[in-house]
């Protein structure tokens, strides 16, 4: 028997709806059954707590006297977007403070607005006739403001991908550090507890329907941005009054290297209409399918090196080619499973009730990438070749070939090509100087190096981050094929 | 057996294994990684021996950080489980409800989950 929203609503007034979360919904199908289940529960609730970047808040502050149009703001010394009217701004989560820009950003804004501390408002304005302030420098609280409204363009991945690294350093990225060698693997969402994956097919959750965000209620604006509905990727748009909000569900986090983003709390009621709802809510950890992914190829398509699913990554250890690989999330399952219990107590208490969407979710959109009007340069369209010398050459031939060829970098090689070190012209001064004859005295062993295939680009971010100037390039049995300098990437 | 830290040793790491070899001892290499500043080791070793192979290390040029642990600012701390696939060592776990746990005792001071905590919830003691 199908059940609707008003049966479901005059359920909660009376206080006899039968609400469990994602996670109790699987026994509950497997020992009674989908129709059983159907008619006996009522709502399932679900929960996700994780880095969500594509989130920040607008924000009215009112006028000040005389009024400013804000040109450019600064929460706690972060840089808000101000291209609306004189007083409003959205705060977003990844921009960096000014200072200390890697330990505070955007997110920890937000959270210290929920904690209700106090936030310096710092702002410039190039002064109009009807706005003659030119500048802003005061406090305020949440209190303070008209509307603090937290709106989320990209929330709620229905799930995500596994990263790991195969290359042989460190990486620090937005799924976390993750140690070479495939050292450690991160992941992403709450699986089965997911908001999305209980409601794959958006039968219910859609333009308009009531959440939990951030400890508050929110609402689903539409589709977010990247919603990938035909790879089992959808994304939610969210809004929610800030004020309502607790500190404990939108938490600043800040990755190393990568900057800041914030942990954000969704929960969504799923009604259970349907005999459908309830096999689609009961949904386990086994059956929802990602991929690892080698975050240390930075392209676009980075390779897929194996499928897994959440059961495996919730186990801890996965196996990537025979190598055991332990694996952690980066969202919270425990928050996750509070937030679908919390979500269960409020409608039990009949104090928030459900709605059918105004729309649904598209489910044939597609993701596409970004439309680049240049060609994409490679290593291998820019290198030249490299000037080489044997490893047991003089000084002085080196400093020859410098000469000759009009160059700065003097790769150095055995007789079979594989690359020893390479020198600079500065070294060979150096040598001179010094009265070094040896190449062995002023090679440098530990080279950096390009590969013909790599994106120019990212070559060039190599040599930036080194602080050098040409990059030899190896072929893959490691034998020197070329060099690429920062003249070429210029 | 106690942990001696992270060696770290820019040219060759055979170097350091060889001269632990020649004390003619058994030990765990429990972690080897290539860093910024170069091979660096995580080697556990017999308690008594430590400062014989410390002192032969130091002499190869080889630095030995000290043991040091680290310790989880509950308060800051999110249970998001960014900090545990880091830890060799399972000292970063989590209880059965799931919330974040860290046992002092098995910590060995690696340091490797420090920079990995978004919360900064992980400080060096
Ligand atoms: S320092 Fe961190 S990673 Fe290393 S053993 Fe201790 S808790 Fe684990
Ligand atoms: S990474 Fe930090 S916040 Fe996350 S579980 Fe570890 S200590 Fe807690």
């Amino acid at each position: 028997m199908p059940k609707s929203y008003s049966e479901i609503n005059q359920k909660i007034k009376n206080g006899d709806v039968v609400v469990v979360t994602a996670e109790e919904m699987i026994k509950i199908v497997e020992d009674q059954g989908e129709q059983v289940a159907a008619e006996e529960i009522d709502v399932v609730t679900t929960g996700t707590f994780g880095p969500m970047c594509s989130s920040g808040a607008f924000l009215n502050f009112g006028h000040s006297d005389p009024p400013i149009k804000l040109e450019h703001v600064w929460l706690n010394e972060v840089h808000a977007y101000h291209g609306n009217a004189a007083v409003d701004c959205y705060i977003g989560v990844t921009r960096m403070a000014d200072i200390k820009p890697f330990d505070y950003g955007g997110g920890n804004v937000i959270e210290d607005l929920v904690s209700r501390k106090s936030i310096r408002l710092r702002g410039t304005s190039y002064t109009t006739d009807c706005y003659p302030l030119e500048e802003i420098d005061t406090y305020f609280t949440i209190d303070d403001l008209n509307q603090a409204i937290l709106c989320n363009p990209r929330n709620a991945y229905q799930k995500y991908v596994c990263a790991v690294n195969s290359t042989d350093k460190t990486i620090y990225t937005y799924m976390g550090k993750l140690l070479p060698n495939l050292g450690n693997a991160h992941y992403a969402g709450a699986g089965c507890l997911n908001p999305l994956c209980n409601d794959p097919d958006y039968e219910t959750i859609g333009i308009g329907t009531r959440i939990f965000l951030g400890g508050g209620i929110g609402y689903v604006m539409g589709e977010g941005t990247q919603h990938d509905p035909k790879n089992g990727f959808g994304t939610l748009f969210l809004k929610g009054d800030l004020k309502q909000m607790k500190p404990e569900y939108l938490r600043g986090v800040n990755f190393e290297k990568y900057g800041p983003s914030m942990s954000v709390g969704v929960g969504i009621p799923i009604p259970i209409l349907n005999e459908n709802l309830a096999r689609k809510t009961a949904i386990k950890d086994e059956d929802i399918e990602t991929e690892v992914i080698d975050y240390g190829i930075p392209r676009r398509n980075r390779p897929v090196l194996r499928k897994v699913n959440y059961k495996e990554l919730k186990s801890g250890k996965i196996d990537i080619d025979g190598k055991e690989v332990k694996v952690s999330s980066l969202s919270s399952l425990f928050y996750a499973r509070k937030i679908a219990n919390e979500l269960k107590t409020w409608i039990e208490d009949g104090i928030f009730f459900l709605n059918p969407p105004a729309e649904n979710l598209p489910t044939n959109t597609t993701y596409n990438p970004m439309k680049q009007v240049s060609e994409l340069k490679f290593v291998k369209d820019l290198k030249k070749p490299a000037v080489t010398c044997f490893d047991d050459c003089d000084i002085k031939v080196v400093a020859e070939k410098i000469i000759e060829e009009n160059t700065n970098h003097i790769v150095i090689i055995d007789k079979d090509r594989y690359l020893i070190g390479i020198v600079t012209s500065f070294d060979v001064t150096k040598a001179i100087a010094r009265d070094k004859s040896h190449i062995k005295d002023i090679i440098t062993k530990k080279v950096i190096i390009a590969k013909d295939n790599e994106p120019a680009e990212v070559a060039a971010r190599r040599m930036k981050m080194n602080d050098i100037s040409a990059l030899p390039i190896i072929n893959d049995e490691k034998q020197v094929i070329g060099i690429i300098t920062s003249e070429e990437l210029m | 057996m106690l942990p001696l830290a992270i060696i770290r040793d820019i040219d060759d790491y055979s170097k350091i294994i060889n001269e632990i070899l020649k004390y003619n001892i058994t030990f765990n290499i429990l972690k080897f990684t290539t860093g910024s500043s170069g091979v660096n080791l995580l080697l556990d070793v017999p308690e008594d021996k430590i400062k014989m192979i410390t002192d032969a290390l130091t002499q190869n040029k080889v630095v030995v950080n000290k043991k040091g642990r680290v310790i989880v600012d509950d308060d800051k701390c999110i249970d998001c489980g960014a900090c545990l696939s880091l830890c060799p060592t399972d000292a970063l776990y989590f209880d059965e409800s799931l919330r974040l746990k860290f046992s002092y005792e098995k910590c060995i001071g690696c340091l490797i989950c420090l920079d990995s905590c978004p919360r900064r919830a992980i400080e060096e003691m």
